[in-house]
């Protein structure tokens, strides 16, 4: 009783100060509320969101950056999105929704956040954060009515692309598919943006460049165990991932994700030694630089998010400074960023529940996904379904300017296509496939060689996060014998001076 | 007077609140975790695991060499500054004291982003001397912290010693070495202090040099974003105690120093 009592207190207290820190860290929490004058007459509810920094439409465009589509639809983010919600909330639903808007940085901070005692009604973490809170049995599932299709407002339902629709029933955890719980936002994999003048597509096509010594200390890599394991495990398994017994075989897409997802100890062992040496030729493990630096020549090549690396090349073009991006030929880490509601947020409350559920529909209304896309440089989960908004969206940013013999057919079928007759072609430039264009939607040949990386249980969790420490830490080995002893000489002898110079001025003052 | 000293005693009431929130819960909190274990019994797993485990090890003695450096560093060069400025006839000292505190007014990840441009202009590419360019970024972060007490400890000197000195025929290098260094080690000792125990865990500076090696802040944050709050809680705890006992050792000569500076001015 007393160590539960201790428990409360101290998670009180841990969190009054994470609280504080966060608050401060990431610009507070903002409240959204509609006009004051509406208050007091109508039903208000508060929704609790929680998202990742900078991963929503602010508003506030300018007018030049106004979109306008083929079909003459204009999209043009004049408010903050939030504000638009609690405006269509309040003329749909007649019910005032304040929104609670506060950010994360990183899935750990959000689930730290959360054990701490922070309540949230929706969140919308990666995937392996959604499997471990499916796990923890912290999710709340999604009403049959969010799923009913004749619903004209089911935006999430009738627009997700059916590539994603169906990752998102095949994964199960505990039994249950993740679309029980889960309604996607953003999505990509993981690759290479790279300085075509320094390196070559070949060499940036690989998960070795990591450890290439040709770009020693000019390439980096995410400072994040997963993306490290991950890009680690691609050089390890690298013989068998490029076998072509394996990739032809018929359960291909199984064995991969089984291949990928090996946390077994002595794998963990062998990538810290992967780890070790990529450690020794990269630049830097980063969290944020990445991008600059490519544009300041610092290196050559980083490990990118394709989310990313399409604001990479976009910043770097309006530098006039020339990027592209590849996507490892060994395997990619296919990622998803979903919205989940919060049991201990949500709990009975049926209006919380449609606020948040509304809310989901909102973001994936075809004008807002674009008016997100444009923001924030990721991919939605949104193909439109009957609407042809986003694929409209995806042409008026990709469609070649000129048409030319050199025009590539890009094919998107397998995002935005329902059936599979269905064609969805954007005529491209020559470049697109390694430009902003494949960044944003993966080739097919890219897909297939993706696998999501599962969350690690307890005992894999504490194995490869110890590994990644090893990796990090300095080793009292590596220093030589003969510093060892010159060091002790540095330490030992100033000290020795000091205390006797020291203790005789003490003596003859004192006399 | 009675009613004066009574309401003074009040005044200290917003710290206290202040302190026993901030300071001492949270402590309490992190020795609660220093010595659970995953299942919340009691252990002492985690202590024992600071001195057996070779990474902590590594990791303490990477961060003491690197502070240590810095400190030195920081030292030599902020000694013969406020030196120089507390000694001189300048009429405008303050302005060029401000000038090396004017640094701190700006945001300290401004300043190292600069610092990082600078950087590689001069080697080209930083990856190649992290912790040459760690103890350079550090230094630069906390060099004010140096200068600014030992200047204020030479400028309390009282003039005169040094004259006395001089009288009784010291020569200038003498009465430096013999008067004014022993009477401003007080100003050492906060100097390094302030400077040495925060260079051992400001592991923004080594990010934002491009330095992947852990130092003790560091490897406490990722073992939080590991969820491992008990070890990470263990090693703030035996840090902690580390540098209360640096603090006490050099403390005790502090406190001399200190009675030594009012008797002086007495």
């Amino acid at each position: 009783m007393r160590r539960e009592a201790c428990r409360f207190i101290s998670k009180i207290l841990l969190g009054t100060v994470a609280m504080s820190v966060v608050t401060i860290g990431s610009g507070g929490t903002v409240s959204v509320s509609a006009d004051d004058k509406t208050k007091g007459k109508d039903k208000e509810v508060t929704l609790r969101i929680c998202n990742w920094e900078e991963y929503i439409d602010e508003g506030d465009w300018d007018e030049e950056e106004k979109i306008e589509l083929e079909d003459g639809t204009v999209i043009f983010g004049e408010n903050n999105i939030l504000d638009d919600f609690t405006e269509l909330y309040y003329d749909t639903y007649g019910v005032v929704v304040n929104v609670e808007y506060s950010t994360f940085g990183t899935n750990e901070e959000l689930y730290n956040q959360l054990n701490l005692g922070d309540v949230y009604d929706l969140v919308c973490p990666s995937d392996y954060m959604i499997m471990k809170l499916m796990v923890d049995e912290e999710v709340e599932p999604f009403d049959k009515s969010f799923f009913d299709e004749s619903n004209e407002l089911n935006y999430y339902v009738k627009g997700v692309s059916p590539y994603i629709k169906n990752e998102f029933e095949k994964n199960k955890i505990n039994g249950e598919p993740w679309s029980k719980y889960a309604a996607g936002y953003m999505w990509g994999v993981t690759g290479i943006v790279y300085n075509p003048d320094e390196v070559t597509y070949e060499e940036a096509s690989t998960w070795s460049i990591l450890q290439n010594e040709k770009f020693n200390r000019q390439v980096t890599i995410k400072d994040n165990v997963r993306d490290a394991y991950f890009a680690a495990m691609g050089i390890y398994k690298k013989d068998l991932l490029m076998d072509k017994s394996f990739t032809e075989s018929d359960n291909y897409h199984d064995e991969l994700s089984k291949c990928m997802n090996d946390v077994s100890k002595d794998t963990i062992d062998d990538v810290e030694d992967v780890l070790k040496d990529i450690k020794d030729n990269v630049y830097s493990f980063e969290t944020d630089s990445g991008k600059s630096d490519m544009v300041t020549g610092k290196v050559v090549a980083n490990f990118q998010w394709s989310g990313d690396a399409v604001y990479a090349l976009d910043q770097a073009d309006e530098d006039d400074f020339y990027l592209e991006f590849a996507v490892p030929k060994e395997c990619s880490n296919l990622w998803f960023d979903g919205w989940v509601m919060l049991k201990k947020g949500i709990g009975q409350d049926e209006d919380k529940k449609q606020a948040a559920q509304a809310f989901v529909n909102f973001m994936s209304r075809p004008d807002n996904v674009v008016r997100n896309m444009y923001y924030i440089g990721y991919t939605s989960v949104i193909s439109g379904g009957d609407d042809s908004t986003v694929f409209d969206y995806a042409k008026y940013c990709y469609e070649a300017e000129e048409e030319s013999e050199d025009n590539i057919a890009y094919d998107v079928s397998y995002f935005f296509g329902n059936d599979s007759d269905e064609e969805y072609i954007i005529e491209a430039e020559p470049d697109a496939m390694r430009r902003q264009l494949f960044a944003q939607y993966p080739t097919k040949e890219v897909i297939a060689r993706s696998a999501i990386m599962n969350y690690f249980d307890d005992d894999a969790s504490v194995n490869i996060n110890q590994m990644w420490i090893n990796v990090r830490c300095f080793d009292l080995k590596d220093i030589p014998e003969s510093v060892k002893g010159m060091l002790i000489l540095v330490f030992v002898i100033p000290l020795v001076v000091i205390k006797i110079k020291y203790g005789g001025y003490r003596r003859r003052i004192s006399s | 007077m009675k009613h004066n000293s009574f309401f003074r005693r009040y005044l200290g009431i917003p710290y206290i609140i202040y302190l026993v929130l901030f300071v001492v819960m949270p402590l309490f909190v992190l020795i609660y975790y220093a010595f659970t274990g995953r299942d919340g019994s009691f252990t002492v797993k985690n202590f024992i695991g600071f001195f057996t485990q070779s990474n902590t090890l590594g990791t303490l003695f990477y961060s003491v060499v690197l502070a240590f450096t810095t400190t030195v560093v920081c030292l030599l060069v902020a000694y013969p500054v406020a030196y120089i400025l507390a000694t001189s006839s300048l009429k405008k000292k303050s302005v060029i004291l401000m000038a090396f505190v004017m640094p701190m007014w700006i945001n300290f990840t401004l300043r190292i982003t600069a610092l990082k441009e600078i950087l590689t202009l001069i080697e080209h590419n930083l990856a190649f001397h992290p912790f040459i360019n760690s103890v350079i970024g550090m230094t630069y972060d906390f060099l004010p912290f140096m200068i600014m007490p030992i200047y204020n400890v030479i400028m309390g000197i009282d003039k005169s010693l040094t004259e006395a000195a001089g009288d009784l025929g010291a020569s200038t290098l003498q009465s430096f070495t013999k008067v004014v260094l022993p009477l401003s080690v007080p100003g050492i000792i906060s100097g390094v202090t302030m400077v040495f125990l925060p260079s051992m865990t400001n592991y923004v500076v080594l990010d934002m040099l491009y330095n992947s090696t852990y130092i003790m802040g560091s490897l406490i944050g990722s073992y939080f974003s590991a969820y491992d709050w008990h070890n990470g809680s263990m090693i703030s705890i035996v840090l902690l105690v580390i540098i209360l006992l640096m603090t006490a050792l050099t403390g005790k000569k502090d406190g001399k120093g200190d009675g030594k500076k009012k008797e002086a001015y007495v």
